[in-house]
C-alpha cells in the first residue's frame, strides 16, 4: 500500500474531517441569510452535521453500544420539535408584520 | 480489497455530495430550491450512515427528516412569501464576515483533528441487529440506559406539537389569552362573551 493510498483511505479523520466541512457551511448560511426559514435550514444543516459525528465516534468506538446512534436519534426528535416550533413563530409572525426578515425582527411587541 | 476500495469510492462521492448540496442550500437564492437540496443533503448523510453501519438511523432520516422536517419547512416557505426577500442575497461584507467565521471555525477544528491522536478508531463488533440494540438501549432503566431522556423527548415532542398550534392559531379559543390575533379586524371578537364584545361584531351574532 503506498502513502498515496493509506492518506487517502477513510479513516476516522477523514469522517470527522466531514463533519466539521458540513457544520462550517451551516454557519456560514446561518450568519449570511436574512431569511428566518433559511436560517432555520441552516440549522438543520448544522444539526445533521452533529448527528454525523456522534454516529461516527459510535462506529469507531464500541459498535455494540450503541450509544452514538441513540444520540443521533434524540438529535433528529428535538430537530422535529424545533422546525414545528420555528414553523409557527415564523407563520404567525408573517401574519403580524408580513415580512420574516431577521434584521427587522427587534422588537418583541407589534 | 475491491471492497475497500469501493467503500473509499463511495465516502468520497457521498461527502462530495453531500458538501456541494449544503453549499448549495446556503447559498441557493431561492428558498424553495434550498429546501430541495436540504432534502438531497439529508438523503446523503443517511448514505453516509449506512456506511456507517447504522441502517436503523439512516432509515429513521429518511423518514423524518426528508419525510417530515423538509415538508414543514416547504411549507413554511410557502406560507412566508414576502416579495422582499425573494430574492435572498447577502450584502458582500455580510458574505465575507459570515466567511471569516465560519472558514476559521473550520480550520481550527481541523487542526484539532489532526493533530490529536483519538484512542479509538480500532472499532469492535457490531451488533447483530441495530434495531434490537437500539430499541433495547432506548427502554434500559439500568445504568447507561436512555430511558428518561426518551420520556423527555416524549414530553418534548408533545410540548413543540401544543405550542405549534397556540402560536399559529388565528383565533383565540374562549378565555384562552394566548393569541396572535385573527386574520380580520373583528374576527377574533366572535369568540368573546357577547356583552364585551364591540357593536359591529354583535350585529352578525344570532
Amino acid at each position: 500500500m503506498t502513502d498515496l493510498e493509506a492518506l487517502l483511505t477513510p479513516g476516522l479523520k477523514h469522517w470527522l474531517l466531514l463533519g466539521a466541512v458540513l457544520f462550517s457551511i451551516g454557519l456560514y448560511g446561518l450568519l449570511t441569510r436574512r431569511n428566518a426559514v433559511g436560517i432555520l435550514m441552516a440549522v438543520e444543516v448544522m444539526l445533521n452535521a452533529a448527528a454525523l459525528n456522534f454516529v461516527i465516534f459510535n462506529h469507531y468506538g464500541e459498535p455494540a453500544l450503541v450509544d452514538g446512534q441513540v444520540m443521533a436519534i434524540f438529535i433528529i426528535a428535538v430537530a422535529a420539535a424545533e422546525v414545528v416550533v420555528g414553523m409557527a413563530i415564523f407563520v404567525a409572525l408573517f401574519r403580524h408584520r408580513a415580512t420574516i426578515d431577521v434584521n427587522r425582527m427587534d422588537t418583541m411587541k407589534d | 480489497m475491491i471492497t475497500d476500495t469501493a467503500a473509499a469510492v463511495l465516502f468520497y462521492l457521498l461527502g462530495a455530495a453531500a458538501i456541494g448540496l449544503a453549499l448549495a442550500v446556503v447559498n441557493s437564492r431561492r428558498l424553495l430550491r434550498a429546501a430541495i437540496y436540504l432534502m438531497a443533503v439529508l438523503l446523503a448523510s443517511a448514505g453516509l450512515y449506512v456506511m456507517l453501519r447504522a441502517y436503523f438511523l439512516a432509515g429513521i432520516q429518511v423518514l423524518v427528516y426528508v419525510g417530515g422536517i423538509v415538508v414543514l419547512i416547504v411549507f413554511a416557505v410557502m406560507l412566508t412569501r414576502s416579495a422582499d426577500l425573494l430574492a435572498d442575497k447577502p450584502s458582500r461584507l455580510r458574505q465575507a464576515l459570515g466567511g471569516v467565521a465560519s472558514i476559521g471555525f473550520l480550520v481550527l477544528t481541523a487542526a484539532v483533528f489532526l493533530t490529536s491522536a483519538f484512542p479509538v478508531g480500532v472499532g469492535g463488533p457490531a451488533p447483530p441487529s441495530d434495531t434490537v440494540a437500539i430499541g433495547r438501549r432506548l427502554l434500559d432503566a439500568g445504568p447507561g440506559g436512555f430511558v428518561l431522556p426518551f420520556e423527555i423527548v416524549s414530553l418534548l415532542l408533545l410540548a413543540a406539537v401544543l405550542g405549534g398550534i397556540v402560536v399559529s392559531r388565528k383565533t383565540p379559543p374562549p378565555d384562552q389569552p394566548f393569541t396572535t390575533g385573527g386574520d380580520l379586524p373583528g374576527e377574533a371578537d366572535t369568540t368573546r362573551p357577547l356583552q364585551q364584545r364591540p357593536p359591529h361584531a354583535e350585529r352578525g351574532a344570532p
